[in-house]
């Protein structure tokens, strides 16, 4: 039954309709929403014109600027926020060491140096007499007894994981190299290098080096001072 | 020249509340009884009737005319319709007692109380052939009929493709086809 049907309607209004069967729809399709709810939607429709005023400027133009600043905005902030974090983390950390030299770690260093070898290191060696010239009243405060060498540091203490250890070990060197770079101007400090070269301590300009290099990394070192300043 | 609805709707969008009275008027009816033959109950479809139109109302000031207003509304409706379903068990729609009376109601005033009987018998069949049919073939059929698109702009609106929407309306008008052969008229 339903195939004939089928069959005989495509004949009929094409094959999608049947005007028999529409004409009978039309036929019962005479139902309208209540008035009541004419009346409520109207209402909701004029409510919504009078609580938003149409925009000043077309919704298109509008769209076409707000992704790209909002996108521009978004960017920008991320990069402020990043770098005041990055600043934020490093410089505490490096005052910290600095004016607090009996960390406990610190504080392990002379038990240590009583079973380890005393034997200088080649790291990082005493503090820098020409930091003591520049600088009389922070030498002052400072223990007069040289650094403790770092490996004994090390070896007193197996249980700091590695990144820890690294962290000591980087700060303890940028504690020696800090009165200078506070206090020097960057052509004085390179000068401090080129004197600790002639000097032969190598491995105090290395560090003195790289912890100029940290502050002011964009710096161009004058070319009569390149060679005696850089890493051999 | 009448204006057209995606014009009125424009003119709502910048302010003009006479032209959605006149949308609305447009296309009260054919939305209503889409949604009435869509769900249980006359109260179910009163109240996603009025969603329907909330939604046109929310979406004014950032409407464009990319398709006809028809389709766009028919679109709405889908997507409210599949909501309820997903909400509701699948749709087995029957005209309740008040749908009938309303029926009866619009029959021609000057037939014959024999004659009435007879409309409202036939007319029942319809509603009921129509309440039975699946709801992707119910909804198909409905949107050629009320909203008067073609099987391109039923699949815009449903997000089926074009052969499926023929194929639905095929099997849509053969099954009505029959329940009104079987009914002797």
């Amino acid at each position: 039954m339903l195939m004939q049907s089928f069959g005989r309607h495509l004949t009929m209004a094409g094959p999608e309709r049947d005007s028999d069967v529409s004409r009978r729809y039309r036929e019962l399709a005479r139902e309208e929403p209540p008035r009541a709810l004419d009346t409520e939607i109207l209402a909701a429709a004029d409510r919504e014109l009078e609580s938003r005023a149409a925009p000043l400027v077309a919704p298109t133009a509008r769209r076409r600027w707000y992704v790209p600043l909002a996108a521009a905005a978004v960017i920008v902030l991320s990069v402020v926020v990043t770098l005041a974090l990055q600043r934020a983390q490093e410089d505490p950390e490096l005052q910290w060491q600095e004016e607090t030299p009996a960390t406990p770690k610190a504080a392990a260093v002379p038990e240590a140096e009583g079973q380890a070898d005393p034997k200088p290191t080649e790291v990082l060696p005493p503090a820098a007499p020409a930091a003591r010239q520049i600088t009389p009243g922070i030498r002052a405060e400072r223990p007069a007894s040289p650094a403790p060498p770092l490996d004994s540091d090390t070896r007193t203490q197996p249980q700091v994981p590695s990144a820890e250890g690294n962290s000591v070990r980087r700060s303890s060197a940028e504690s020696t190299v800090a009165p200078l770079r506070d206090e020097l101007s960057p052509e004085d400090w390179l000068r401090q290098i080129a004197d600790l070269r002639r000097e032969g301590r190598q491995a105090e300009a290395d560090a003195q080096y790289a912890a100029f290099r940290r502050r002011y990394p964009q710096y161009p070192i004058p070319q009569a001072l390149r060679e005696q300043v850089l890493p051999r | 020249m009448e204006v057209t609805d995606e014009q009125l709707m424009l003119d709502y969008r910048d302010g003009d509340g006479g032209a959605f009275e006149t949308l609305y008027a447009r296309h009260k009816g054919a939305l209503f009884r889409f949604v009435l033959r869509g769900v249980h109950s006359r109260a179910q479809a009163e109240e996603l009737y009025q969603e329907i139109w909330m939604r046109v109302i929310q979406a004014r000031r950032g409407y464009r005319p990319r398709a006809r207003f028809r389709t766009w509304l028919s679109t709405i409706a889908h997507h409210r319709l599949v909501d309820h379903w997903r909400r509701h068990e699948p749709a087995t729609v029957s005209l309740d007692h008040e749908d009938a009376a309303a029926l009866q109601a619009a029959a021609p005033p000057a037939a014959q109380p024999e004659h009435q009987a007879e409309v409202r018998q036939s007319l029942e069949r319809m509603a009921q052939a129509i309440a039975a049919l699946p709801a992707a073939q119910r909804e198909a059929f409905l949107l050629q009929q009320e909203a008067g698109l073609s099987a391109g702009e039923i699949a815009t609106a449903t997000g089926a493709g074009e052969e499926a929407v023929k194929s639905r309306l095929r099997y849509a008008h053969a099954k009505l086809r029959a329940a009104l052969d079987d009914g002797g008229t």
